[in-house]
């Protein structure tokens, strides 16, 4: 069981991403723009600022040589997390659906917000309850979700409005729950020293689903 | 006018063009420290003397930091002003070989500028260090020369921390980053003069690009871990001119600098201004000649340029060409030995009968909000509540915060820098850290009309650490803060770190309130004090210690961890007072206390 983190010019939620992995217990490489995904069933891409946002947050890291090889991925099933400017890029990819823009203040905002977790069946949520509230970070300046179409599928939403997103959304997974976008950050929630640990469920979640699916 | 005088008499002759525009660099108050080197240099230091201070932690990490000013930038143009500031010092830290972990800001205005809190807050977002907290004071001295002091903190293993300077003759120059342009030309002078000057105009002002610098980190902190780094110091003021004669002078060496190799932005620059030009995100790397190859090519992989721009020699002369041309030629020493003031002595008069002038009692957390304070994942204490705690992970941790108090010490300079340091250390223990050393910003107005207060500010500072025993080991002086001749008052923002378990660190929860200490203050019992804070905190006790005892932000920090405040009424305090607030279930103390209030879990 392995995973990888992505590292692209400008991400800076890698180091902490790995750290989170290893914390519960998976091999994690952090992989360039011309390596392979190949023996990785998780792929996860971080946080950050990706080619500092320019053009547009995650839209030249989705024209990048590793988006060849993140649709290969997506096409053997992997389990690809997109964490915050990582979500940016996935959408930008049409790997999920929507849009986000910048928040409605208009800032940037970092802090602690409650969501309830609409999707406890998908391979990320599988150790929270439907509807359960948890508690995550959020840190980002364009993180409004737009909803196209009606085919979205829905995994947290946010009890109060942070960023103007349609419905409150924070994070949806593709159709098949394998790729998962979300805007606050799981990976800074593991440990009580850091102010809450809700975060690590949906890493364990990954764990055993993976585990599962091995056998 | 009259350095022009003594450089005439130095060098023997009149001083070329390009030696002037480079002496106004180097010898101006921003790079050399005239009129504060006399009083820097009687300071008791630890740590000191590179591009950052650095001191201990727990044996294998070294916890390198500085404060360093970007006031006159600021006040021009708000956003690539404070930008360029977090850019600056952030590399100031890195140089040293460590990984920033921690940005604090020291904000002094009139009113919030919004310019300044998004300049610092999309640089230090962009490039993955966390801006942890800081102060934020409201004030109408600032309106025309708002103060935007910013401080870095990085960690290193201690057999990985860069050398500052040249070490032998045959060592190579590189400079990796951005390309150079014209941006920034005089801005080290610009920011030693009065804010009605004409250079006072946004051509002195550099653009940030914190893209460019998060990728500048990385590099360099590759090239460091691979063993190419010799010594290395960061193209600030005074750009490629003063980080090479001062990677030489420190070395006693001299070097050889080719202008035509310096990766340009904009074609046709003159070579002097390749010389001065203060473009931001470059490195100067000191490395071997065989090395120099890894050096460049690890820069490009991480798309910046690179070449190698001078040679170390032995002969203490700095040379400058330009192709086949000779720009300049002048001894290494003359331009990093700017001419010193005289300093004057100050004798403090007894504590006086402080006014209260208070700040505007604002909510930090609309500046905290926009500043990414939590990644990297080390960030134990969240802003709002006093210092902030950073652990670093495998182990240790350590406290950090920037304080002052311009209210005190626009009416005793002396006994107000006095009182911002001792505070400094009341604040460090109350989060349970035992405090290391300083890093400090001289903020001041016009020395040359008002020396007096340069002079009692500066032995406040001496004073306060000989008192605490605790030393400086980095510090950046900003001068010349004034608008039409008037000056803002002498305002001294220290930057304390402490040492700390970042496991062990109280955090509030559902408990009584109390005070604990005394309304007023009498300097003979501060130690007491800091005994009995130590105590306090030992039994498990959450404290905030602050001028104002409990404010909206440590209210609205407290909210946001679910807790709410209830104090039917807070004691009434002195401007400096020597008491603070305790949240626990019960206390037994041998000094003045009372409980106050509760602190509930809200929902």
């Amino acid at each position: 069981m392995k995973a990888c983190v992505i590292v692209y010019p400008g991400s800076n939620c890698d180091r902490d991403t790995y750290h989170a992995l290893e914390y519960v217990g998976m091999k994690v490489d952090y992989v360039g723009l011309n390596d392979e995904l190949e023996p990785y069933d998780l792929i996860v891409l971080p946080g950050g600022f990706s080619y500092g946002d320019y053009l547009r947050p995650g839209a030249v890291a989705a024209r990048e040589k590793i988006a060849g090889e993140i649709l290969k991925a997506v096409e053997k099933g992997k389990l690809i997390l997109g964490i915050c400017n990582g979500f940016q890029i996935l959408i930008e990819m049409n790997l999920l659906p929507g849009a986000l823009l910048q928040n409605s203040s208009g800032r940037f905002v970092c802090k602690w917000v409650h969501l309830s977790v609409s999707d406890a069946v998908t391979p990320f949520t599988m150790h929270y309850t439907r509807d359960e509230v948890i508690r995550l970070p959020v840190a980002h300046g364009f993180g409004r979700y737009v909803k196209v179409g009606d085919k979205v599928r829905v995994v947290f939403k946010y009890l109060e409005d942070v960023n103007g997103s349609d419905e409150r959304i924070a994070g949806i997974a593709s159709e098949n729950g394998r790729i998962l976008g979300m805007m606050p950050h799981p990976e800074r929630a593991c440990e009580s020293i850091l102010g809450g640990t809700d975060g690590l469920r949906l890493f364990q979640s990954i764990v055993e689903f993976l585990r599962r699916e091995s056998h | 006018m009259r350095y022009l005088k003594i450089l005439k008499e130095k060098l023997g002759r009149d001083p070329t063009f390009v030696e002037l525009q480079a002496f106004s660099v180097m010898w101006s108050e921003h790079c050399g420290y005239s009129h504060t080197r006399g009083y820097i240099d009687r300071l008791p230091k630890q740590g000191h003397g590179g591009n950052a201070g650095v001191v201990d932690l727990d044996g294998t990490h070294g916890i390198v930091f500085k404060i360093e000013s970007h006031n006159h930038p600021s006040a021009i143009e708000p956003y690539n002003g404070a930008a360029t500031g977090v850019g600056g010092i952030i590399r100031d830290v890195l140089a040293m070989g460590a990984r920033p972990t921690a940005i604090l800001d020291s904000l002094h205005m009139a009113e919030v500028v919004d310019g300044i809190i998004r300049g610092i807050a999309d640089y230090g977002n962009s490039i993955g260090v966390p801006t942890v907290g800081g102060e934020l004071r409201i004030s109408g001295f600032y309106a025309h020369n708002p103060l935007v002091n910013v401080m870095a903190a990085g960690v290193a293993n201690h057999d990985k921390i860069v050398p500052s300077r040249a070490t032998r003759p045959g060592q190579v120059i590189v400079v990796f980053g951005g390309g150079t342009g014209r941006d920034g030309i005089h801005g080290a002078s610009f920011a030693s003069e009065d804010l009605t000057g004409d250079k006072a105009t946004k051509l002195s002002i550099q653009v940030g690009d914190p893209f460019a610098e998060k990728m500048l980190i990385e590099a360099f902190l590759k090239m460091v871990d691979e063993g190419l780094v010799e010594g290395a110091q960061d193209l600030g003021a005074g750009g490629v001119l003063s980080a090479t004669s001062e990677l030489v002078a420190r070395g006693d060496l001299g070097a050889v600098v080719h202008l035509e190799r310096v990766p340009l932005r904009e074609p046709d620059m003159e070579p002097w201004e390749i010389l001065i030009s203060e473009s931001q995100e470059r490195m100067a790397v000191v490395t071997s000649p065989d090395n120099a190859r890894r050096v460049i090519e690890i820069a490009n992989d991480h798309l910046l340029r690179a070449a190698v721009i001078a040679e170390v020699t032995e002969k203490p002369v700095y040379r400058v060409l330009h192709g086949e041309d000779v720009i300049m030629e002048v001894p290494v020493k003359l331009l990093v030995e700017a001419p010193e003031e005289p300093i004057f002595q100050y004798q403090p008069g007894s504590f006086p009968n402080f006014r209260k002038m208070e700040y505007a009692d604002v909510d930090a957390h609309q500046v905290f909000e926009q500043y990414d304070y939590m990644v990297g994942t080390d960030t134990v204490l969240p802003p709002g509540l006093g210092p902030a705690v950073m652990r670093v992970k495998g182990g240790c941790g350590y406290s950090i915060l920037t304080h002052s108090r311009a209210d005190l010490a626009a009416q005793d300079p002396y006994w107000g820098t006095f009182v911002a340091f001792l505070e400094s250390v009341r604040k460090t223990l109350a989060v349970g850290a035992e405090p290391l050393a300083i890093t400090n910003c001289i903020n001041y107005g016009d020395p040359d009309t008002d020396p007096e207060g340069l002079a009692a500010m500066m032995k406040a500072l001496k004073d306060a650490c000989e008192f605490s025993g605790i030393a400086v080991a980095s510090g950046n002086a900003s001068l010349y803060n004034t608008y039409m001749g008037k000056g803002i008052p002498p305002t001294l923002v220290i930057g304390m770190i402490g040492r700390v378990d970042p496991e062990r660190v109280n955090k509030p929860r559902p408990s009584k309130v109390f005070v604990v200490g005394w309304p007023d203050f009498v300097l003979e019992r501060e130690k007491d004090l800091w005994k009995v804070l130590k105590k306090v905190v030992h039994d498990g006790g959450f404290v905030i210690s602050a001028m104002n005892l409990i404010n909206s932000t440590h209210r609205e920090a407290l909210r946001r961890m679910g807790l709410m405040l209830k104090v039917e009424q807070l004691p009434s305090v002195s401007p400096v007072h020597q008491m603070f607030i305790v949240f626990t279930d019960s206390l037994e103390l041998n000094v003045p206390f009372r409980e106050i209030g509760s602190l509930l879990r809200v929902g």
